[in-house]
C-alpha cells in the first residue's frame, strides 16, 4: 500500500499536461451544446448590431450635420438606440443562458463526483486526510465552472474574431498584414517558455492548498484534543507554514501568469511601432488613399492584438484552473474496489447462513490477514470471534459485509448467495453492523435513530432506543428526540453515542448482526440491561459479536479463537473451556489473573 | 460596508502601504493610457496628413517608452496588490485560526466543521479577491470616468451635463440593484457552507453511510443541498438580469447623448464645434465602459460583503474561558486537586451537583458511574473548559481559574475516551503533547501503554503514518497510542478517562502495573471495577452525585452500585450475583 497521505505531503499527479482532461471535461459541456451554439449566435449578433453604431455615426457627422437635417437626425439616433436595444437584449439572453448552464455543468460534475466518492472503498478514505476529499467537490468544482462555460464561448468568439480580422488585413494589405502577425510567434515563444512554468506553479499552488485544507479540517475536528494537550501553540505555528507556502506558490504562479498580458501588450506596442515606421518609409509619398490604408491597419492591428490578449488570459484560466479539473479526474478516475458484478442480482430476503469457503484475504498483497478460512454459521446462531489483538476478528466481519474483496475464496449466504455477485445495496440493508467507532450525523437524535431505515416512524424509532436503553437519556434532554446533535462538539458521551448507534442498528431490522466492540464504552449495568433488549432482538438473527470481556461473550451459541490467520478453536464456552486451549487460557488470564477478590 | 472599512483595518501598516502604492499605481496607469492617443493623434496629423517624417522615430520611441514605463508600473500594481492581499489574508487565516484554537467547545457545538472550512477557504478567499482585484478595478472604473469626465467639461460643459443626466437614474437603479442582492449573496453563502457540511459529513462518516447501504439516500441529500445551491445561483442571476438591461441601457445611451445631442447643439447653433464633438464620439467609451462596469463591481462587493461578515464572526468570537488578569505562571505543578461543592450545568440540566473530594500529589482517585452520568465533565471542569456555577476547583491550592490556562492544561494529560488521533506518524502522535521526546522515551512510553508491540510490527514502525482519526488502527490499538501520548506529556496529573474499554484485560492489567511505577496522580474513569479497585480513593457519581466513596473494601461492604457492579462483572465467579443470560 502506498503510504498514507497526510497534510505534509503532496499529492504528485504523474499523468502529463494534455488535453485529455478537457477532453473529458467535455461530456459535460456537450450537454449544452445546443444552449452554447445559441450564444455563439447571440454574441455574434450583439457584435454586429454593435458594428452599425460607427456606420450611423459616419451618417451623423457627414450627412445630417452638414445638411442640418433634423428628422434624418432624429431617424439616426432612433436606429442608434434600436442597436444598442438589440444588443443589450441578445446579451441578456446570452448571459441567462449561460448562467444556467455554468451553473448545470458544475452541478453535473459534483453529482458524479460525490456519487462516485459514495462507491469508494474506506481505503480510499482511510488513505488521505478529509479535508483533501472535501477541497475537491467544494472549491475545486466551483472554481472551474467560469472556465467550462463562458471560458470556451469566449475562446471560441476571440479565435472567430481574430480570423476575422485577418481576413480584413489580407484585403486591406497583404504585405502589412505580414508585419501585423509578424508579432505572433514572438508572442507563442512567451508563452511557450512560461506555460510549462506557470502549469507546475498552479499544481504546486493547488497542492499546498490541499494540504493547508487538510490540516485545517482535521484540526477543527480534533480541536479538543489539541486544546487538552495545550498544543494550539504548535498547531498554529504548523499552520502558519502551511499558509505561508499557499502564499509563495500563489505568488509565484501569479507573477509568472501577469507576464502574458505584459509581453502581449508590449509586443502590440512593438509592432505598431514597425507598422507605422514601415509604413511611413515604404510608402513615402504615395498618394492619400494608401496613407488610408495604413491608417486602417494600425486600427486592425489593435483589434487582433486585443483579441490575442484576450485568448492569452483565457488560456491562464485554463491552465490555472486545469490544475483544479485534473483533481477532480483523477478521484473519478480512483478504482471502485468494491463494486456491484455484471448482472448482479437482488439479494432475496435471507435467513442468515453464512459459509465462508477457503477464505484468504490480505490488505496488501503477500501479507495475508487470513489464510484458507472455511466456516459455516448456520442462521440464528450467535457467533462471537475471540482473539488477540491484529489477529483479523474485524477483518472477518468487513469480509460479510463486503467492504473488502477478497483475495481468494467465496463467502456464501444461505448455501447459495455469493456475496460478490448480488448488489451491495441488498446485501448490506440486510446486515446491521455496529462498528467500533459510532459516528454521529449532525441532525437530531431522532435522524440519526431513522438512519437506520429512513421510512421508520417516530414510534418505531422510540421502541428502538427503548430496547436499547437509550430512551432514558435521550427523554432527559432539552428537547428529547428532537436535539440537535453533531459529531463533534456534541454533549453526548462515549457511551451515549453508542447506544444511539445501536437503537439505529436495531431499528433496521437486518437478518445478520454484526456487534464489533460496540459495547465497550457503556458501563456495566446499562450493557446489562442493553443485553437483555438485545436477547430478543438476537432470536432468530445470525450474528457475529466481537469483544474483549469475555464475560459477555460466553453465552455466544459459538465461540471461535481467531488467531495465525485461521479459526484455531470453535465451539461453545463449556466445550472450550474444556478443551484447555488457548481459549481456556484466555479466559483463566481474565478470570483468575486478576487478583479480583 | 462596514466589512470593508473592518477588511481595511484589520490589514496590517505595511499591507496597508502595500494596498494603498497598488491603489495609486492603478489610477496612474490608467491615466497613462490617454498619453499615447495623443502621440499617435500627433503622429497621424505631423508625420502622416503632412508626410513630415522627421519626428516619426521620436514619437514612437515616446510611444514605446510610455507603454513600457506603464505595463512595468501597471505589473508592480500587481506585485503591490498579491503582495497585500496574500499578506492579509496569510495574517487574517492565522488570527481566525487561533481564534478557532482557543474556542470553546460551545462554539464548536454552534458550528459545524463544514461551515467553518467555508470560512476559511472560500470566504477568506474572497477577502484576497477584493483586495487583490475589486480593489484596482473599482480604481480603474473610477479614474478613468473622472478624467474623462474632467476632459469633457474642459470641452463643452453644456454637452457634458447632457450627458451626465442619466447618472442619478443609474445611481438610483445601481443602488437599488445593490440592495436586492445583497441578500441573495448571502443566501447563496449559506447554500455553499451547507453542501460543505453534508460532503464533510458524508466524507467523516463514510463507514456508517456504507455499513447501512445508505450511499443512495447520501446522494439524495447531496442532490438536494447541491441543488439548493444551484438555484441561488440562479436566483442572484434573475436579480442581475432586471438590473443589467438597465445598467446597459443607461450606460450606453450617454454615448448616445454625446453623439445626437452634440449633433443637435450644432445644428441649432450652439458653439460646439465638430472637432470637439469627435473628442466626445472617440472618448465617450470611457463614460462608458466604468458605468457598465459598476454591474459586476457591485455584485462582487456584495459578495465580497457576504463573505467578510462570515469572517468577522469567527475573527470576533471570544471565549468565555480566558486567563484572568491576576493569573500568573506558577511554580512546577505537584497534583494536588481539591473539589469544593462543586454544581455545574449545562442551561438547566444539572451536571454536577455538589461534588466535593480532595486528591493528594501521587494519589490515585478512580471514578465510576454509569454512562451520562457526568464523569467525564468532571475532568473538562478541571482543565477548565468549562467553569463551575458554584464552588471551586484548586489545584496546588490555587483556583484553576487562576491558573494560565495553558500551564494548567499543560499539567492534566489526559487519556480521554473520545480517542482522537491526528494523520501524522506512530511518534508524533505520542510526543503530541511534549514534542522534545527522544526516541527512545518515546518507545518508552509506548512500551508502557503496549503500544510497542504492534508498532514494531508495523511496516515503518514509529514512522507509519495513521490515518485521520486513527483509521487504520483497531479500536485497541488507538486507545493504547492514545494512553502513550498521554503518558508522554509527563504531567503532574495523567487522566484515563475509560481509555482501557477496548483492550482484553490481560493488556489492562500489564499498564495497570506500569501506572503504578508512575508518581503523578491519577484519575482513572471506568467502567470495570478492575480498572478502580486499588485506587486510594474511589467516587461513585450518579446522575451527578456522588453516591458512595471509599477504597474497594469500603465500597464493597456499603453494598451500593460499586458493589453491584461488581458483582455483575464477575458474574460466573460469584454465584451470589445475578445472571442474565441474552444469549438463547
Amino acid at each position: 500500500m502506498a503510504r498514507r497521505n497526510t497534510f505534509e505531503v503532496d499529492e504528485d499527479l504523474e499523468s502529463p499536461f494534455n488535453a485529455r482532461h478537457l477532453k473529458r471535461a467535455m461530456v459535460y459541456i456537450r450537454r449544452h451544446t445546443k444552449k452554447m451554439g445559441l450564444t455563439l449566435l447571440l454574441s455574434a449578433a450583439a457584435s454586429v448590431s454593435g458594428l452599425l453604431g460607427p456606420t450611423l455615426l459616419r451618417w451623423t457627422v457627414e450627412d445630417a450635420i452638414p445638411g442640418e437635417n433634423l428628422p434624418l437626425l432624429a431617424l439616426l439616433a432612433g436606429c442608434y438606440l434600436a442597436a444598442t436595444l438589440l444588443g443589450i437584449l441578445f446579451t441578456s439572453i446570452r448571459a441567462r443562458i449561460m448562467a444556467r448552464v455554468s451553473q448545470q455543468i458544475i452541478f453535473d460534475i459534483r453529482e458524479d463526483l460525490f456519487a462516485h466518492l459514495q462507491r469508494l472503498p474506506f481505503s480510499y478514505y482511510d488513505s488521505r486526510p478529509a479535508g483533501k476529499i472535501l477541497v475537491r467537490i467544494i472549491n475545486y468544482v466551483n472554481s472551474v465552472s467560469d472556465m467550462l462555460s463562458n471560458g470556451i464561448v469566449n475562446l471560441i468568439l476571440e479565435i472567430v474574431n481574430i480570423l476575422f480580422i485577418i481576413g480584413f488585413m489580407l484585403f486591406t494589405s497583404p504585405v502589412l498584414t505580414l508585419f501585423v502577425v509578424g508579432g505572433l510567434p514572438f508572442f507563442v515563444a512567451v508563452v511557450w517558455f512560461i506555460k510549462p512554468r506557470q502549469r507546475k506553479a498552479w499544481q504546486e499552488q493547488s497542492n499546498k492548498a490541499s494540504n493547508m485544507n487538510a490540516f485545517l479540517a482535521e484540526n477543527i475536528d480534533g480541536v479538543r484534543v489539541s486544546q487538552l494537550f495545550a498544543r494550539q501553540q504548535t498547531n498554529i505555528t504548523v499552520m502558519e507554514r502551511l499558509s505561508q507556502a499557499v502564499r509563495r506558490c500563489w505568488l509565484r504562479a501569479v507573477f509568472l501568469a501577469n507576464w502574458v498580458w505584459v509581453s502581449s501588450e508590449l509586443l502590440t506596442q512593438i509592432v505598431l511601432s514597425l507598422l507605422y515606421i514601415a509604413g511611413v518609409y515604404w510608402l513615402s509619398g504615395s498618394s492619400q488613399a494608401e496613407l488610408g490604408v495604413l491608417l486602417a491597419m494600425a486600427l486592425y492591428l489593435k483589434s487582433f492584438w486585443q483579441p490575442i490578449t484576450n485568448l492569452a488570459n483565457i488560456y491562464n484560466g485554463f491552465v490555472n484552473n486545469i490544475a483544479y479539473l485534473e483533481r477532480i479526474f483523477e478521484t473519478m478516475d480512483e478504482p471502485v474496489e468494491v463494486a456491484d458484478c455484471e448482472n448482479a442480482a437482488e439479494l432475496p430476503q435471507i435467513k442468515g447462513g453464512v459459509f465462508f469457503q477457503n477464505v484468504t484475504f490480505a490488505y496488501e498483497p503477500g501479507i495475508n490477514i487470513l489464510e484458507n478460512l472455511n466456516l459455516s454459521v448456520s442462521a440464528g446462531q450467535s457467533v462471537a470471534l475471540v482473539g488477540p489483538t491484529g489477529a483479523g476478528k474485524t477483518t472477518v466481519v468487513n469480509l460479510i459485509s463486503r467492504f473488502y474483496n477478497l483475495t481468494g475464496g467465496a463467502i456464501l449466504l444461505d448455501g447459495g448467495h455469493d456475496i460478490s455477485r448480488v448488489t451491495l445495496r441488498s446485501l448490506r440493508a440486510q446486515m446491521g453492523i455496529m462498528l467500533q467507532d459510532s459516528f454521529i450525523f449532525s441532525g437530531t437524535v431522532m435522524d440519526n435513530i431513522k438512519y437506520g431505515r429512513l421510512d421508520a416512524t417516530d414510534a418505531e424509532a422510540e421502541a428502538a432506543a427503548r430496547a436499547v436503553q437509550a430512551h432514558g437519556f435521550i427523554s432527559e434532554m432539552e428537547k428529547g428526540y428532537f436535539t440537535e446533535v453533531n459529531e463533534r462538539g456534541s454533549r453526548l458521551s462515549q457511551g451515549q453515542r453508542q447506544l444511539v448507534s445501536f437503537a439505529r442498528t436495531l431499528l433496521a431490522d437486518p437478518r445478520i448482526l454484526i456487534l464489533d466492540e460496540a459495547t465497550s464504552s457503556i458501563d456495566t449495568k446499562t450493557e446489562r440491561l442493553l443485553q437483555e433488549g438485545i436477547a430478543a432482538l438476537i432470536a432468530g438473527r445470525t450474528s457475529f459479536i466481537i469483544a474483549h470481556r469475555l464475560s459477555t461473550i460466553k453465552h455466544c451459541d459459538r465461540i471461535l479463537y481467531i488467531g495465525d490467520k485461521q479459526v484455531l478453536e470453535d465451539g461453545s464456552h463449556d466445550q472450550l473451556i474444556a478443551k484447555k486451549g488457548l481459549y481456556y487460557q484466555l479466559y483463566m488470564a481474565q478470570v483468575w489473573g486478576a487478583p479480583v477478590i | 460596508m462596514f466589512q470593508l472599512k473592518w477588511l481595511w483595518r484589520s490589514m496590517e501598516p505595511k499591507y496597508r502601504r502595500l494596498f494603498v502604492t497598488g491603489m495609486v499605481l492603478s489610477a496612474v496607469t490608467c491615466l497613462m493610457l490617454l498619453i499615447n492617443p495623443s502621440l499617435t493623434k500627433e503622429l497621424v496629423d505631423e508625420v502622416i496628413e503632412k508626410g513630415n517624417r522627421e519626428p516619426l522615430l521620436r514619437l514612437l520611441g515616446i510611444m514605446l517608452a510610455v507603454t513600457a514605463v506603464r505595463l512595468t508600473l501597471r505589473y508592480l500594481m500587481v506585485v503591490c496588490l498579491e503582495l497585500a492581499s496574500q499578506d492579509s489574508v496569510c495574517s487574517l487565516r492565522r488570527r481566525l485560526f487561533d481564534v478557532l484554537m482557543y474556542q470553546e467547545i460551545a462554539f464548536f457545538n454552534r458550528n459545524r466543521t463544514g461551515d467553518l472550512m467555508t470560512r476559511m477557504t472560500g470566504d477568506l478567499d474572497w477577502c484576497r479577491h477584493f483586495i487583490a482585484w475589486i480593489s484596482f478595478n473599482t480604481i480603474d472604473a473610477v479614474v478613468t470616468f473622472l478624467s474623462t469626465l474632467i476632459l469633457f467639461f474642459t470641452v463643452d460643459w453644456k454637452l457634458t451635463l447632457t450627458m451626465l443626466a442619466v447618472t442619478p437614474v443609474l445611481l438610483v437603479t445601481t443602488k437599488i440593484h445593490s440592495n436586492k442582492i445583497r441578500p441573495k449573496f448571502g443566501a447563496m453563502r449559506e447554500r455553499l457552507a451547507e453542501m460543505n457540511t453534508a460532503a464533510q459529513e458524508n466524507i467523516a462518516g463514510n463507514r456508517v453511510v456504507r455499513a447501512f447501504a445508505r450511499e443512495e439516500y447520501e446522494k439524495q441529500r447531496f442532490t438536494e443541498k447541491n441543488r439548493a445551491f444551484f438555484d441561488a445561483h440562479l436566483a442572484i442571476n434573475r436579480q442581475w438580469m432586471k438590473f443589467f438591461p438597465w445598467l446597459e441601457g443607461l450606460a450606453n445611451s450617454m454615448s448616445l447623448i454625446a453623439i445626437f445631442a452634440g449633433a443637435l447643439f450644432i445644428i441649432l447653433g450652439s458653439d460646439l464645434t465638430l472637432g470637439s464633438l469627435s473628442i466626445f464620439i472617440n472618448l465617450s467609451w470611457a463614460m462608458v465602459m466604468p458605468m457598465r462596469n459598476i454591474g459586476p463591481l457591485v455584485n462582487d462587493i456584495q459578495r465580497v460583503t457576504a463573505s467578510a461578515s462570515k469572517v468577522m464572526e469567527v475573527y470576533y468570537a471570544r471565549p468565555l474561558i480566558v486567563d484572568r488578569p491576576t493569573a500568573v505562571e506558577r511554580p512546577e505543578p505537584q497534583g494536588k486537586i481539591v473539589f469544593e461543592q462543586v454544581h455545574f450545568s449545562f442551561g438547566h440540566k444539572k451536571v454536577l451537583k455538589d461534588i466535593s473530594f480532595e486528591v493528594l500529589p501521587g494519589q490515585t482517585l478512580a471514578i465510576i458511574g454509569p454512562t451520562g452520568s457526568g464523569k467525564s465533565v468532571l475532568i473538562q471542569l478541571l482543565a477548565r473548559f468549562y467553569d463551575v456555577q458554584s464552588g471551586k476547583i484548586l489545584v496546588d491550592d490555587w483556583d484553576v481559574r487562576d491558573w494560565k490556562l495553558q500551564q494548567l492544561r499543560s499539567a492534566v494529560a489526559p487519556a480521554t475516551q473520545d480517542v482522537f488521533l491526528f494523520s501524522d506518524t506512530v511518534e508524533g502522535n505520542i510526543i503530541f503533547g511534549n514534542e522534545e521526546l527522544t526516541m527512545e522515551q518515546t518507545a518508552k512510553f509506548a512500551h508502557m501503554a503496549a503500544a510497542d508491540e504492534f508498532v514494531d510490527a508495523m511496516p515503518e514502525q514509529y514512522n507509519t503514518i495513521i490515518g485521520e482519526r486513527g483509521v487504520g488502527l483497531s479500536g485497541g490499538q488507538r486507545q493504547r497510542v492514545a494512553l502513550a501520548r498521554a503518558l508522554a506529556m509527563q504531567a503532574a496529573v495523567l487522566v484515563l478517562d475509560d481509555t482501557t474499554s477496548a483492550l482484553d484485560l490481560e493488556t489492562e492489567r500489564y499498564i495497570q502495573e506500569q501506572l503504578r511505577e508512575l508518581t503523578c496522580t491519577k484519575i482513572i474513569i471506568a467502567q470495570r471495577i478492575s480498572s478502580v479497585k486499588d485506587a486510594d480513593l474511589i467516587l461513585v457519581i450518579e446522575d451527578g452525585r456522588i453516591t458512595e466513596r471509599g477504597r474497594h473494601e469500603e465500597l464493597l461492604q456499603s453494598r451500593g452500585y460499586y458493589w453491584e457492579t461488581h458483582c455483575l462483572q464477575n458474574d460466573g465467579v460469584h454465584s451470589e450475583s445475578y445472571q442474565t443470560r441474552w444469549v438463547r
